[in-house]
């Protein structure tokens, strides 16, 4: 796989994926939906969807660049998504759920990658 | 856990203490952590952030040399020159007739597509590498003609500073005892965070204290496995220097020592000097052989002990692209004969390494270190998550005042107001101050006349002099115009740098984007990019002293003074 589109694949799963972990949090889901209690359902769904976008992140990582350096690219990834995840929440919690939704649609073709 | 409330005044009034006795167990990391992030944060930035830009070394030097551009593109341009058969016999005769005595020789035939360059290396009299260029097409000794092109370390500088601060050996223990002060930071800092998870994606802005306080953890936290492979794998580089316990056991102490230490480890192969005379052979058939066995295209052919009967042919190859891409570890292919009999000693294959499998550890963890794999894409992660590390260590100093200006906490005595003061201009310089003489670095690449003697070494003056220059202005002005007032010069000069290559160089950076230079073009965006942070931070600073400047008039600092915000670290 090309690396430009790993890349571009890599960022948007784990972006997707670390802001569905933020927002399954009580403070973050506050900071987007002024309600202060999530309900446990949904809680459950979005770490679901948090941690399966994350793993999902590694398929492309590893098909551009190999077992070893895939995963040092995946790590790198992921944290350089976490950064972003925390600046954006910040800075505009709905823009950054709607860009998380963005993402996991970009990203889908990678699970099916995987798959 | 409950809590009572005795043992909570009990916590309180440890906590409010000084000394690593003093409190819990927690207490203890939060005041190892204070005090040894303190005292290295200034220099662990320095090596963090020349680190970060050490990344791009290349692209830094290629801007840096802007004279190099049009000879490249002649260079691409050029006729391919002589086939690998003909390179090697003039590489030959060449060291046979004019370098007969040197216990070496290394000719570099051509470039992985069999054109390009054809160079010869040898050890001179003092053991010193030297090089002749010799021409492609006809053989001959080409002399360089009279430099036009500037001289100057380029991107180097960055990294020499990074990993030894132009000190030589001096300097690389100090940059590793201060990774280790960096290694007991981490592990601290992360007892001392009672709330990694619970803050995991935490930032509230315009909060004072607790802005910084989350900055910091955020830096700290998201960016844990890159901080902690750096900080160990950067220890583990130069391991046999900081733990020479084994080697001075097997080998003993002294110059004799050590280079029959570094030969062994190097090149295992080598016999004793045999004295007996044997001409070296023709060297096609050993490169024609080492490609095939290695599977690589010949980088370097090189004759250890040339002239003896005991000499050795070592063939290396050259990475491809893909190769780099996805492996760890960065060494190229290796068959090594012996001249007198042909016979192959060693085949290594790309990626591996002599020296069994510790060597080979240590191969990949510097090449971790060092980025070498993976292209542009690890390149940048790298550099992004080496500027969070950066900010890491920034926030954490500037916190460590932050929380003193709100109240002042007494721990030198009468000297306290002075040691802060001392602190406050310390940060200045640290973090503005480094900022200033990186970009006057490149500055001086434009203004120092092309031509003058030692001129890399005037571009390193102008580097540590801004630097001494800032932290003298620090020390001399008040801590919050200090802040501004750098800050202000650090966005100047990054944001005018493209102009001023513009003037100097006649090249304007869209000239770079359209003839798609990226390399030149990304080195001016980056220093666009940080005058507009610059010009932000100073901003923030003003913002900060307004929404608090009824509120009482403590000496406000550039960015945002501290609130009334508990903080959630006893330090």
């Amino acid at each position: 796989m090309n690396a430009l589109y790993a890349s571009f694949w890599a960022l948007a799963l784990s972006f997707a994926g670390m802001a569905a972990l933020a927002f399954a949090m009580d403070r973050h889901y506050e900071q987007l939906t002024g309600r202060y209690e999530l309900p446990a359902a949904q809680r459950w769904m979005l770490r679901c969807v948090g941690t399966v976008a994350l793993a999902a992140a590694v398929f492309p990582c590893v098909a551009a660049w190999g077992a070893t350096v895939g995963a040092v690219a995946w790590l790198g990834w992921i944290s350089l998504a976490a950064l972003a995840v925390v600046g954006l929440i910040s800075a505009a919690p709905r823009w950054a759920a709607g860009l998380a939704w963005a993402a996991l649609l970009a990203g889908a073709p990678a699970f099916i990658w995987g798959a | 856990m409950e809590m009572t409330d005795n043992k909570k005044n009990a916590q309180a009034a440890a906590a409010n203490q000084t000394g690593a006795g003093a409190g819990g167990f927690r207490q203890a990391q939060a005041w190892l952590h204070t005090w040894c992030g303190l005292w290295f944060s200034w220099l662990l930035f320095a090596v963090f952030l020349t680190g970060t830009l050490a990344v791009f070394e290349e692209s830094i030097t290629h801007w840096m040399t802007p004279e190099h551009h049009a000879e490249e593109a002649a260079q691409a341009q050029a006729p391919k020159g002589a086939d690998l058969t003909q390179r090697l016999a003039w590489g030959l005769s060449y060291m046979a007739r004019e370098h007969q005595g040197a216990e070496m020789w290394e000719l570099w035939p051509a470039d992985a597509q069999g054109g390009g360059r054809l160079t010869a290396y040898w050890f001179d009299g003092q053991r010193e590498y030297a090089m002749q260029r010799l021409d492609n097409a006809t053989g001959q000794p080409v002399d360089l003609p009279p430099s036009t092109v500037r001289q100057t370390l380029g991107g180097h500088h960055f990294v020499e500073f990074h990993h030894e601060l132009h000190a030589g050996s001096w300097g690389l223990w100090i940059v590793g005892f201060a990774t280790m002060a960096m290694l007991v930071a981490l592990v601290s800092g992360i007892i001392t965070h009672r709330r990694i998870f619970k803050d995991f994606f935490t930032f509230r802005s315009r909060k004072g204290q607790r802005s910084w306080l989350d900055a910091h953890n955020a830096t700290g936290v998201l960016t844990l496995p890159f901080l902690f492979m750096i900080a160990f794998t950067g220890i583990v580089i130069s391991g046999i220097t900081f733990m020479p316990a084994p080697k001075i056991s097997q080998y003993g102490l002294g110059e004799q020592a050590q280079q029959q230490f570094l030969r062994e480890l190097d090149n295992p192969y080598l016999q004793q000097r045999s004295g007996e005379p044997l001409a070296v052979p023709d060297l096609e058939p050993f490169a024609r052989k080492g490609q095939e066995l290695m599977g690589q295209a010949v980088r370097a052919v090189v004759i250890y002990q040339p002239g003896e009967s005991s000499a050795r042919i070592g063939i290396y190859g050259w990475n491809s692209d893909a190769q780099a891409t996805q492996r760890l570890s960065a060494t190229s292919g290796m068959v090594m004969f012996s001249a007198a009999t042909g016979e192959v000693l060693r085949v290594r294959l790309p990626g591996e390494v002599d020296g069994g499998v510790s060597s080979q550890a240590q191969s990949v963890m510097s090449g971790l270190h060092m980025v070498k794999f993976g292209g542009w894409a690890m390149k940048w992660l790298y550099f992004v998550c080496g500027l969070a590390g950066s900010a890491l260590m920034a926030t954490g100093s500037i916190l460590f005042m932050v929380k003193r200006r709100s109240k002042h906490q007494g721990e030198f005595g009468a000297a306290t107001a002075r040691v802060y003061r001392l602190i406050e201009g310390l940060n200045v310089a640290a973090i503005a101050g480094l900022g200033v003489a990186c970009i006057g670095y490149l500055w001086a690449n434009r203004l120092v006349p092309v031509g003058i003697a030692h001129r890399d070494d005037w571009e390193l003056a102008v580097f540590f002099g801004l630097w001494l220059l800032t932290l003298a202005h620090a020390q001399w002005v008040s801590p919050t115009v200090a802040w501004r007032q750098q800050l202000a010069a650090l966005a100047a000069l990054c944001l005018l740098l493209p102009l001023l290559s513009w003037l100097t160089m006649g090249k304007h950076l869209p000239a770079y984007m359209a003839e798609g230079d990226w390399e030149s073009a990304g080195v001016e965006l980056f220093c666009l990019a940080s005058g507009l942070a610059s010009v932000w931070a100073l901003r923030g600073g003003r913002l900060g002293r307004k929404t608090t400047a009824d509120k009482e008039s403590r000496p406000a600092c550039a960015t945002q003074p501290a609130d009334q915000a508990e903080a959630e670290v006893a330090a």
